[in-house]
Order: C-alpha cells, then structure tokens, then sequence
C-alpha cells in the first residue's frame, strides 16, 4: 500500500493532481477510525491526512473554531471543553462499536461521516455547525465554500454536501466550525420497564413539550448485558428510557418537575442530576451496549434513521421477527439494530421496513466479506440516484476520490 | 437597472405565441397570464429598482403541471424564472424578458401537520407565517421568522436560506427544513429527505435550500416544528459607543447566553424608528442594544439579571427591562419597523445585507461613516448583533441625476468591506442580481466554477434563473472538463454579460 503523507494544503492539490493523471483512485484516511464503515476503497494509494492538525484559530466568543481536517477531534473537544464550549451536535466516537481501540478520530472524518450524537433532537447534526471549507476537489483544485461567520448565504452551501459524504466529493483541508457554550447543568429522567412502542410515545410526548428536551434515548432491557455499564446499574434488569433536560440549574430543575408531571401516564420518573446524567449519555451516543468487545459483538449493526414517532414499532418489529436487538436515540429517529448474523444481515428486511416508514438504513459495522455483498448505504430511488452520481462527477468526474466508498460495485 | 441580464434569445421570443399556446394547454383558464398589463405585478420583486416585464407568467396549480412546464421549457431550450411571494431583496425571481415566469402562488394549501413527529408538510406557496398559524393551537410554531413573514412564502424561504431576528439561538431556514419535492428543469419529480431527521446519502436538501431557484423547482416542503418557549422577556439598552455595545455582546456570548434575539441600532435608525413609532428609544445614545431571552420564565428571570450586569459593565447609560408582553412587543415595535421608519425619512433607501465577525463592528461602522462621507449620501445601521450580520440602510433620491448610481457603489463598497474584515457578501437576503458581480470579491473563479459544476448537475443547459448568482455563464462540457497537469486550472477569459 502506498500511503502518501502530506503536510499541507498544497500537497493534497499536488497529489490529486497526480493521481488524476494517472486515474489511480485515492482513499482519504485521517486516523482511520471509521475506516470498517463503507465499502472498502478500491485503490492502493492512501492519502493520509493526519499531519493537517492545525488549530488554526479559535474564537471562544465568536462561537468559531478553524482547524485542520486532520486536527484529532479528542484534543479539538478538550480544546473548547477549556473555555467551556462543545460541539453541539455531540459527535460519537464510534471506536467502541467498531472495536478500534479510543481513538475518536479526526475533525474531516467527523464531518466525512456526520455521525451526530444525542443531541441531534435540539440541536442538529454535524451539517448544522460547519460553517465554511477549503477542500481539494476531484479536479485537483482547491476551492473554498462558506465563510468564517455564522450567518451566510453566498452561493452555494457546498458545506451540506460535504458532511457525511465520506470523502468522495472532495479532500477538507481546512473547515470551519460553529462552537457552542456548554449548558450550566444538567438532569435526565429516568424511566423504567416500557415496551418500546410506549417508550416511544414516552419520548414524543417529552419532545413535544415546551421544556426543550436535548436528548431522548430507549434501551430495553435486552441490550443492557454489560455488567460494568452505569446504564445497565441504573436499569435493574429492565427497560430504561432517559430523557434530558440542560441548561441553567433553576431552568433545569424547573423542567425537571414540570415534564416529571407530563410523563407521569409512563410511570414515576427518577431525576439523575449532573455527575451521574453526564455519564449516562456518551455510552448512548457512542452506542457502547453493542460494542464491538460486548456480548453483540459479532452481530452485525445497522443504523436505521425514521420518522421518531415510528420508531418504535419499527425497531421492535426488526428485532421480534429477526430474534435481533435494537436501542433508540432521537426519541425514536434514530435506531441501532444488533442483528443476528445473516447471509444479507437482513438487508432486505431493514430497507423494506424502514423505506416503509420513510426511513433509510446504514449497515455501519459488518465483516468487509459482508460488505461486499450487501450495500453499506441505503441505496436512493432510482432519480435520486442518478441526480447523486451527477453531484458526484460535479466534484469527482474520475472517480479518483474514495471511489467504492458508498456505492458497491462502483466503477469509474 | 446597471446590471447586465443575459441577451434575450430572440429565437424564443419570436415563438413567443406558440409557448404561450402551449403553456395554455399544460394549465388551463387563468393560469397563465401574457398581456402586458396583467404582468405588470409580476415585473419586479421586493427589489423594486430592478425591473423587466416577462415573456410570459404562468402559474401552475399541481406538481404535474410544474413538471409539464419545465419539461416544456428544457426540450425548447426555454429560460425559467421561479417565483414565491416576490418578496426577494436581491432580485432573485426579476424576470428575463425571454423567459417563462413560474409562479408557485397557487401552491397554497397545508398537507399534513404530523404533531407526533414535529413536523408540517406544506406546499411552497404557503406563507411563513401561516405555518405557525397553523400549528399554534397546539402550542407549537415555525421558528425562522424573516421581517416579511405575513407575505413572504416558504419555497421562497427555501431558495434564500431565509433567516429572521431569532436564527442566532434557531437556525437559519437550512436548520429546520427537513425534505422537499422537487421537480428539476428536465420535468424530473424527486423526494428529497422526509419526515426522518437527516436524509440518506449526499445531503441534497442541505444544498437545495438557498441555491437561489437555480436548482429546481420545489413543489412540497416538509418543516421541523418546535413547542413556543413559555414566556420571552427583552432587556434594552443604551450605550455611549458603539464599541461599548458590541463590547457587550461579545460579553454576553462569552458567559455562555445564546439570547432568542440579539439586535443593535445606531444613531440614525433609532431617530428614525423613535420617529416612526414611538417605542420610548432613547435619543441620545449612540448604540442601542436589544437583547431578548425565551425559555421557562423562571430562566429568562435568572438571563435577564445577567445581561443586565454585563450591560452594566459595559458602560450602559440607558436601560429598560420588559415586565410584560406588551413592553416586550413595544421594544421590538421600532426594531421591527426601522426599514419603513427610514423611509419615512427618505425618499429611496437600499437595504444592504453583509456579515462581518461580531467582532469588527467597530471598524466597520467607521468605515461604513468614511463611505457615507464619500458618496455624500446618509446611511442607518440595524444589525442583527448577535450572529454579526450588517443591514446599512443607504438613503437616497432617484428622482436626482446620479444618486441611484450613487447608493450602489456606496453599497458595493460596503459588502467590499465586509468581506475585507473576514465577512461575507450576504447573511440572509441572497445574491441574486444585487449582489451578482461582487461574487469576484469573495470567491476564486476556482470557487465559483465548483458551484456552477453543481449547478450542472441538476441543470445542465442553465436554464433555470440564468443571470441570478453567478456573474460568469460558463457552458457545462467546459466546466466539466479535466485539466491534468500542475498548477492552476486555465481559466478562459470569458466576457461578462
């Protein structure tokens, strides 16, 4: 394998260029955290972009941080932790679900992928905080997009495209993030032994309440197994449905009280304030009860996004008929579904239901002997899909950058 | 109008009579229009100083008959110009005079509101405003607000990114629309993203909203909705600087508060606005700064001490708190009606729209006084302090030789200067043909080739609002070619229509 480490900006043009000469395609690699996710590259020349890991500037109270695509995001979050401020949209670290050690990666691969955590309900995902880029397209030209302010409407948001593209539009060298003040404090309400389906309308009912809710999440009881997890501690064997409430502490305790009342047709919520709710959330977001080193470690696991309300029908619908597990985020939005290792790890069934709802499915961990038979991303109707290949031959038009990433089978 | 439009084809206009027959037999009876007085409404959009009668308007009332059009409109290599409400203030749906003028005010009707998921499915002719009129006996409402919400629609929020006074703590239109049905220009219909809160794939929505009209057409809209905060409370104050104000924004910013709503005025647009409705402004100051916060009253109470002791420290001379809704909305009462108020005081005004880093406000009030000196022209401020975006309102008489031309040099060395600060062209109010041919100054040919390639992608003859955006037409096959060797991308000189 040819892994080309490049120091700079104008290396990334340089070696674009050279590969376009060559049609050689190029895998864009930062720390390789993700890299299980996808089709694997069908190429030999690695672009490694780790050696991009600039601050380039941070601006606690402009709410902007510029930065490197190969920034790690680890020191980027200890970074803005420092003047409390934190990416809203809670980005997961997927280590544990891959099983790749800690490392949560790099800022580009953040963005390339677009994993947003908990969070995402109130706040938005990873195409909600980028503000502005520099990246090396398909061309093996560099071009910049967005700008270094919050507020911006010239031209293009070129920015949208390039989150969760996993790198087959253009190489970030460069990007732009908006950074958020940090809530005061913080409570989750715990509530214990829902099915699903009421867990679900639980969380609705949460979520369409006027106490702005910042997280909303369901596991039954099934998933929690690991006998270390502060989740599986404060379930006691059954079902645990957590909603979270921030902000400052007299507003937090408040709504606490006043969504305590609105939920209490699903039972007497306990209160969990800061030191125990703060620990309860990243093992959601990162999705630590199917770790990769758990007790639903060889299954397969995909990432099913929906309509929340549907949620939970579809996930227990999924892991009845498949005798799977499954766990919800968004209030329901998002379902993570461990299922029992399958010649197509269910593939048809998970795209038909969740298609059925308005939802879409990506296989994010199975053996790349899996991935090359069942397509990783929800594969689009068939416009759409033609209208992607031209966004992609807009950036991209040999297929040089990531090529096979997201599409299986995929030739120039 | 000192902006050059695309050369009318006179091949289609002299088939004028034969596309306005076949329009006919796509939509039936009154929808489309083509005498010359009946289009007068249509000849410009909110950007009034820009003019030009279309070839002809036609306004569709069902996604099938969008897609007739434009497919009728591609296979004859016709121009389309869509348009919302008309409440554009970059001129982004001016007419060309050899162009079809889509008109989706038809689209009026409210299909779904799905509480459950927090989401309302409209038709893109339907007003802002009427979302959360629609949704508000539940408690709930759309959260961009942009000034012309009582008439401006939401496929017109779409192409321009809308903003509002309150996308500093809710986003911006991109941050709460969730999925759409386009019809492209080849009379393509496509669903992009739904009821699911990220879409599969690229993030086509993400790109679609505030590409302008130059991408699709599109025909349904999904939204997020969110349950209103329980009480909203502003705190108002003067200050002796402009500096000291924006001292205290960036104060605030930094103690962790994301307020609802964060507004600044200067000098001039607070006399005006005092003039106009009588909020009780203070007169003497020479910033005037309106901070709102919403949430549980017993958090906006705790927001409220502590913007008001930052005020404090930053030297506030004037300070009001509102104790209740009709205070709140008095307060907000000048804000809101600073650009009619500065038209009271004058005969034409321009309204211009940059951003700049909050904090080089200072610097750019200075300059943008040095300019008005320059161009002997006067100017107001209202800016939306919070996420720094800039609304200089340029007065001016057209009736005087010169002074047009005047107030839009003064404006374009305004959204220079911006963008010298590290600011950009435009934070909410588009580019469209306004802001068109000072793309240059903040992108790279390089820059702009990259988004004209996109737009190849879903619109390879530019067929769709040519003129609008891009100050360069470039032919697809020459964009999308390849050029492998070192160095830069040799770009054509191509002349500037």
């Amino acid at each position: 394998m040819d892994i080309l480490k490049v120091r700079d900006a104008a290396d990334v043009e340089q070696v674009v260029q050279a590969t376009l000469a060559n049609e050689q395609p190029l895998e864009i690699l930062g720390h390789g955290s993700k890299r299980a996710i996808g089709h694997a590259s069908a190429t030999n020349a690695v672009l490694d972009m780790s050696a991009l890991d600039a601050i380039v500037s941070y601006e606690p109270n402009e709410l902007l941080l510029t930065v490197g695509a190969g920034a790690p995001l680890a020191d980027v979050l200890s970074l803005i932790d420092s003047k409390n401020q934190h990416f809203a949209f809670e980005p997961m670290n997927s280590a544990k679900l891959l099983g790749t050690g800690h490392d949560a990666g790099t800022i580009g691969g953040m963005l390339a992928a677009g994993f947003a955590g908990p969070r995402r309900v109130k706040d938005g995902g990873a195409r909600d905080h980028l503000l502005g880029a520099h990246a090396v397209s398909g061309f093996g030209e560099t071009f910049k997009t967005g700008g270094k302010v919050v507020k911006n409407v010239t031209g293009y948001d070129l920015c949208k495209l390039l989150c969760g593209s996993w790198g087959t539009l253009a190489v970030m060298t460069e990007v732009t993030l908006k950074v958020m003040p940090r809530p005061e404090s913080q409570r989750t309400l715990v509530l214990l032994g829902l099915d699903d389906v009421t867990a679900v309308r639980a969380m609705t009912a949460a979520l369409g309440s006027p106490y702005d809710v910042s997280g909303a999440a369901h596991l039954p009881a099934s998933v929690l197994r690991d006998t270390d997890s502060r989740l599986t501690e404060i379930a006691g064997g059954k079902a645990l449905t957590l909603v979270r409430l921030e902000g400052i502490a007299a507003s937090v305790k408040h709504r606490a009280g006043s969504l305590t009342t609105t939920l209490a047709t699903y039972g007497a919520a306990d209160v969990v304030d800061d030191d125990v709710s703060t620990g309860l959330w990243p093992l959601v977001r990162d999705v630590t009860p199917f770790a990769a080193d758990g007790a639903f470690g060889t299954r397969p696991v995909w990432r099913i996004v929906c309509p929340p309300a549907s949620g939970g029908k579809l996930g227990q619908g999924l892991a009845g008929d498949t005798g799977g597990d499954v766990l919800y985020d968004w209030g329901g939005g998002l379902i993570w579904a461990a299922l029992p290792a399958d010649s197509d790890a269910h593939a048809a069934l998970v795209r038909g239901r969740a298609e059925a709802v308005g939802g879409h499915a990506t296989l994010v961990r199975a053996p790349e002997t899996l991935r090359s038979t069942v397509d990783v991303f929800h594969p689009p109707q068939s416009g759409v899909a033609a209208l992607t290949q031209r966004v992609k031959h807009s950036f991209d038009p040999k297929n040089i950058l990531n090529r096979g990433r997201m599409t299986r089978g995929t030739t120039p | 109008m000192s902006i050059k439009m695309p050369v009318p084809d006179a091949g289609v206009l002299g088939r004028r009579e034969e596309i306005i027959t076949a329009l006919r037999r796509i939509v039936p009876g009154e929808g489309v229009i083509s005498s010359a007085a009946e289009m007068v409404p249509y000849e410009s959009d909110a950007l009034n100083s820009y003019r030009q009668p279309p070839m002809v308007v036609v306004l569709p009332n069902t996604t099938e008959q969008v897609a007739q059009v434009l497919k009728y409109c591609h296979d004859n290599g016709i121009r389309v110009v869509p348009r919302g409400s008309g409440t554009s203030l970059s001129g982004g749906s001016l007419p060309l005079a050899d162009a079809v003028l889509l008109g989706m005010g038809k689209f009026k009707r409210i299909r779904e509101i799905d509480f459950d998921n927090r989401v309302v499915v409209t038709e893109p002719g339907v007003t802002n405003l009427a979302i959360s009129q629609a949704v508000a006996h539940a408690g709930f409402y759309y959260a961009p607000d942009p000034s012309s919400q009582i008439a401006c629609s939401i496929g017109g929020n779409i192409a321009e990114n809308s903003g509002g006074v309150h996308c500093l703590k809710y986003g911006m239109t991109t941050n709460n629309v969730l999925g759409c049905e386009i019809v492209l220009i080849t009379g393509e219909i496509l669903r992009i993203g739904g009821k699911a809160p990220e879409c599969s794939g690229y993030d086509l929505m993400g790109v679609i909203t505030g590409s302008e009209g130059l991408l699709g057409v599109v025909t349904e809209i999904t939204v997020r909705i969110l349950q209103k905060p329980e009480t909203a409370r502003a705190v108002m104050a003067g200050f002796p600087s402009v500096e000291s104000a924006g001292e205290c924004v960036a104060r605030i910013i930094a103690a962790g508060i994301i307020p609802a709503g964060m507004e600044m005025m200067d000098k001039p647009a607070t006399a005006a606005a005092e003039a106009f409705v009588n909020a009780g402004y203070p007169l003497d100051v020479e910033a005037l700064l309106i901070v709102e916060l919403d949430g549980p009253k017993v958090e906006v109470d705790e927001l409220i001490l502590r913007v008001d002791a930052i005020a404090r420290e930053c030297g506030q001379t004037t300070c009001q708190i509102s104790n209740s809704e009709e205070e709140r909305l008095l307060f907000w009462a000048g804000r809101k009606a600073a650009f009619p108020a500065v038209g009271r005081i004058s005969p034409d005004y321009i309204c211009m729209d940059g951003t700049i880093p909050r904090g080089r406000l200072a610097e750019a009030l200075t300059r943008i006084r040095e300019l008005s000196e320059k161009y002997q022209l006067r100017c107001a401020n209202v800016f939306h302090a919070g996420d720094g975006n800039l609304h200089p309102l340029i007065l001016f008489d057209a009736n005087l030789p010169g002074e047009m031309d005047s107030a839009e040099a003064f404006g374009a060395d305004i959204l220079r200067t911006c963008v010298e600060l590290g600011g950009v062209l435009t934070g909410e109010h588009g580019v469209g043909v306004e802001k068109r041919d000072l793309m240059p100054e903040m992108f790279s040919d390089i820059d702009l080739a990259q988004q004209q390639r996109l737009k190849c992608a879903f619109d390879s003859q530019g067929l769709l609002n040519p003129g609008k955006v891009f100050p360069t037409l470039h032919r697809c096959a020459e964009l999308g070619r390849v050029h492998v060797h070192a160095g830069k991308l040799a770009f054509p000189e191509l002349p500037r229509f």
